[in-house]
């Protein structure tokens, strides 16, 4: 019980301003200390231990870094500017623009905290600076940064596959269409929205004087060089050149060739964006360690039996199972993060399911969708709190929540298209 | 007045050093995974010593980092209530939150870190593998270091809220001064 | 009212890992039952502790009484435990097995330990492990050069030695490295285990073992929670690790089978292969030559290799004239294997 009351107090806590990382430290330092002794603290080391060995986590420093020489160097804004100008007189250019890049960075990393933080960097100026409604804003960004987790390699689909027992390639292979039908919705949800809004969405000013064949040529001559890079990063994945995680490498060594190429390089430049990405990598990772610390003392003090009991209420006919199953997974990502659900709760989901023939791919990829929503959903989810860290002081938390709620709530419609019509997505619910 | 004056600005330097630290484990490591994937791509040559060197770094980057990004308020708060309350609330928030939240976190991962540490270089720890670093308590030992830099910049945020209360200092002229670009 | 005592034990494996997490569970149960509920073991898995390399640490400070892993996992800490796992070219499970209770094996295996405040004993075998998944064929020794292997530990310090590159890839990116070349091969355990990652779709060459022969896990109580159990709880424990161990080679055995089977079944592309000679020469040389600097360590390694070599040439020519006659013997009767 211990866990529950220190999930509320945590959260009031969170209002009076304190940095996120060190009241999720303190809390749980108190709370710990109360339940179990300072001893309890002495697990501490080997977690952070087990961080810095997380090779997978390099992801974040590296894709950080990327981001911000492109958006240092004006090559993001290029970029975006120039995808933006290609829709024309479209409303929510930029934001589809947002979406797509996302899905390009989806399909190199699996770490949220890589990809929300540098979509963050170099779009969020950009939409601010053309008058985007902050809202709109920020949450494409946290939806597309988000992407990563169910668009393949993905870290949930990963630790799924281990738990259940499935091969982490037909995972990949059956999370393809739902991620894609994800990103198509995205995308008739902002056309749809600025059709009716256009205000928070301006079209791209026509300051060019240039006839719409000409401005297409400009535009796609200047979306060459970033884009090639993207595709260099994306392509040494898919070639087997570099893993996914030393791929963020190569985009941030080709990026710096970029800023050579277009003259704008410098040392300073290069040492500025080190200490920028500097800063942004120790605001998610002192998230990762003060959260570590409390899911420490949530388990010592007894929340995984807890939940454990809780789950094996659950209903023991298919329909009812599922729908109760998704509706506690995803409550329970408001306030506890996605690993620990995937190894506390689904070990105790699996053998039902299995038991009542329930496909486990389709299963597995179901809690994938849930759990990535988990990233989104207010107060805990850590997109917000990464978006935010990146966001210039003008863009509240507030704005952040208001404006992921309808993507959550399109994430939580393919989750039930999946659920009602899973020959959709190729797959079937039973064996 | 003065003592705490000369106090935040030495820690200040202390958080600078981190950074500066954390800004060239960055770049090497950077490097080093670009050579690595070179050197196999390439000359199919593979180092797992200079495999384990990036994650060497990459700890480097955060574990210093996280001290640097606390002096120059780069951790992310919720700031629904935070951004309207005067420089006298938040100067109280962030002294209190120092001395309860951050002081003794540091202090419990920096005690229990240094044992840690210190049983890794007694049993002259390296790495498994062939090939790989030898001497893991250096690495191991990051974790009092970054823990005693926390606790530093955790007392220079209560200094420095002390100068604000004083009126001598505003939050506004830091944040502009160090946040990001 | 006697005593009770729950002793907590942390696992390198996550929850519900198969076989090796069954291991632990069955171990607990048979503990708790056989003691009429005196002796509880609480068992915490690698998604509790975040520390599956941190077992021995973990055990030696008393944050858990018990651990759950395998000896040669701390050959970067302390050098002489890396010979209570498998050694390449090295016994049998049963010829191992015969090592550590009827041999010199858990007399040295504690000598080891004790310094570290530990006790260590049998935790679980896998039987003889596969050489691993390679997504071309190995003909000759050139064939391996410049090969990129994921292989840990001492045996890819062999390989190195013939030429092989081993390479540190992380166990969640594992899978798309191997598939898109990023490395040429990977080791893992036998079919049961490697059924699960997915290899067999993406690589043809199943090649035999020789490396780990047999994978002994282990079982660490830290020394003096078990000075503080009374002696029948004492009994208890050890005859519960002991038939738990037993029962999971036997379980790798059937689990494997089984697995091997549906390998053949539903993916014919698999073919088993065995190393060319000169290459299992080049490797036999390169493992002799390291177990000669790893036996100069110091003078329990050098008493350890010297029990290891002797106790296996003489189980060794037991088990040719007995198993391996038997199975030369069926393999003549049935034609092919
Ligand atoms: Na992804
Ligand atoms: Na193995």
């Amino acid at each position: 019980m211990i866990g529950m009351v220190m999930f509320g107090v945590a959260l009031l806590m969170l209002m009076l301003g304190f940095p996120v990382a060190f009241t999720f430290g303190g809390v749980a330092l108190f709370f710990g200390v109360f339940a179990e002794g300072m001893d309890l603290f002495a697990f501490m080391p080997y977690r952070i231990m087990s961080v810095m060995q997380n090779t997978t986590l390099m992801a974040v420093p590296l894709f950080i870094f990327m981001g911000v020489v492109l958006q240092r160097t004006r090559l993001a804004e290029q970029l975006l500017t120039s995808m933006g100008r290609l829709f024309g007189g479209l409303p929510g250019g930029l934001a589809i623009s947002t979406i797509l890049v996302g899905a390009l960075l989806a399909a190199s990393t699996g770490v949220v905290g890589a990809s929300v933080v540098a979509m963050g960097l170099i779009s969020l100026p950009v939409m601010l600076a053309h008058k985007y409604d902050k809202r709109l804003a920020t949450g494409t960004i946290c939806a597309a940064g988000t992407l990563g987790q169910i668009v393949p390699p993905s870290i949930i689909l990963i630790i799924l596959g281990d738990v259940l027992g499935l091969p982490v390639g037909d995972l990949f292979k059956a999370a393809v269409i739902p991620g894609v039908v994800l990103i198509g919705l995205y995308i008739v949800y902002i056309l749809i929205m600025t059709r009716l809004k256009p205000e928070t969405a301006p079209a791209m000013p026509d300051d060019s004087g240039l006839s719409r064949k000409q401005e297409i040529v400009t535009a796609l001559l200047a979306i060459i060089p970033p884009l090639a890079l993207i595709v260099v990063v994306l392509g040494s994945i898919f070639s087997g050149i570099a893993t996914p995680t030393e791929s963020s490498a190569l985009g941030g060594v080709g990026a710096v060739v970029l800023a050579l190429i277009y003259r704008q390089f410098s040392f300073q430049m290069v040492w500025d964006a080190a200490r920028d990405t500097v800063k942004v990598t120790a605001m998610v990772f002192a998230i990762l360690i003060g959260a570590t610390a409390f899911s420490m003392v949530f388990s010592y003090t007894g929340g995984d039996y807890l939940l454990e009991e809780w789950m094996l209420q659950l209903p023991g006919e298919k329909w009812g199972f599922i729908i109760l199953a998704m509706l506690v997974i995803l409550v329970l990502g408001f306030f506890i993060d996605f690993v620990e659900i995937s190894f506390i709760i689904v070990p105790i989901l699996a053998p039902v399911a299995e038991a009542m023939g329930i496909n486990m791919l389709w299963f597995a990829i179901l809690i994938a969708m849930n759990l990535q929503t988990s990233f989104l959903t207010p107060p805990f989810g850590f997109s917000l709190f990464y978006l935010k860290g990146v966001a210039p002081p003008n863009v509240q938390t507030t704005d952040i929540y208001k404006g992921v709620l309808p993507f959550i709530l399109l994430q939580m419609l393919v989750l039930a298209l999946i659920v009602i019509f899973p020959e959709w997505f190729g797959m079937s619910s039973s064996y | 007045m003065r003592w705490i004056i000369k106090l935040d600005d030495g820690l200040a330097k202390l958080s600078t050093l981190c950074g500066w630290v954390a800004c060239v484990a960055l770049i090497l490591m950077t490097l080093n995974v670009f050579y690595d994937v070179v050197a196999r791509y390439v000359f199919r040559d593979v180092s797992i010593g200079m495999q384990e060197m990036e994650w060497h770094l990459y700890s480097v980057v955060f574990l210093l980092g996280i001290p640097y990004a606390l002096r120059t308020d780069g951790h992310v708060r919720v700031d629904v209530f935070y951004t309207h309350w005067s420089d006298r609330t938040k100067a109280w928030i962030n002294l209190l939150g120092a001395l309860i939240f951050v002081m003794p976190f540091a202090y419990l991962i920096g005690t229990y870190g240094y044992s840690f540490a210190v049983d890794s270089f007694q049993m002259g720890e390296g790495s498994g593998d062939p090939g790989g670093l030898p001497h893991r308590w250096i690495i191991k030992s990051l974790i009092p270091f970054s823990a005693f830099f926390i606790a530093t910049s955790g007392l220079g945020m209560a200094t420095h809220a002390l100068r604000v209360m004083s009126g001598e200092k505003t939050y506004e002229e830091k944040h502009s001064a160090e946040g990001l670009a | 009212a006697q005593e009770t005592f729950t002793l907590k034990m942390a696992e390198t494996w996550g929850p519900n890992f198969p076989i090796f997490g069954e291991a632990t569970k069955s171990m607990a149960e048979m503990a708790e039952k056989m003691s009429n509920g005196r002796l509880k073991i609480r068992i915490d898995s690698a998604n509790k502790h975040k520390a599956p390399f941190g077992v021995f640490d973990m055990v030696k400070a008393g944050q858990y009484d018990m651990g759950h892993s395998a000896s040669y996992y701390w050959k970067g800490k302390v050098p002489n435990t890396l010979f209570f796992t498998s050694m390449p070219f090295g016994m049998t499970a049963l010829e191992q097995y015969a090592w550590f209770y009827y041999g010199d094996g858990m007399d040295l295996m504690q000598e080891v330990y004790e310094p570290h405040n530990m006790l260590s004993f049998p935790g679980g075998n896998t039987g003889v492990q596969m050489g691993g998944w390679f997504r071309k064929e190995i003909k000759s020794l050139e064939d391996l050069e410049g090969l990129k292997m994921r292989i840990p530990g001492f045996a890819g310090e062999v390989f190195a030695e013939v030429g092989v590159n081993p390479t540190n890839i992380a166990p969640g990116e594992l899978y798309t490295a191997l598939e898109r070349n990023t490395i040429d091969a990977t080791e893992w355990v036998g079919p049961a285990l490697d059924l699960r990652l997915g290899f067999q779709q993406i690589a043809d060459y199943y090649y035999t073992g020789w490396h780990e022969p047999a994978t002994e896990l282990q079982f660490l109580v830290n020394k003096r929670v078990w000075e503080k159990l009374p002696a029948d709880l004492q009994e208890i424990l050890r005859v519960s690790m002991r038939t738990a161990a037993y029962d999971m080679l036997i379980q790798s055995q059937h689990e494997n089978a089984k697995a091997w089977a549906s390998i053949k079944k539903e993916h014919p592309n698999v073919q088993i292969k065995t190393f060319p000679d000169d290459v299992f020469q080049a490797m036999y040389a390169a493992n002799k030559k390291l177990l000669k600097e790893a036996a100069g360590n110091d003078e329990l390694a050098g008493r350890i290799v010297k029990s290891l070599e002797s106790y296996q040439e003489d189980s060794r020519a037991y088990t040719n004239i007995a198993d391996r006659a038997y199975l030369n013997t069926m393999a003549e009767v049935e034609g092919d294997e």
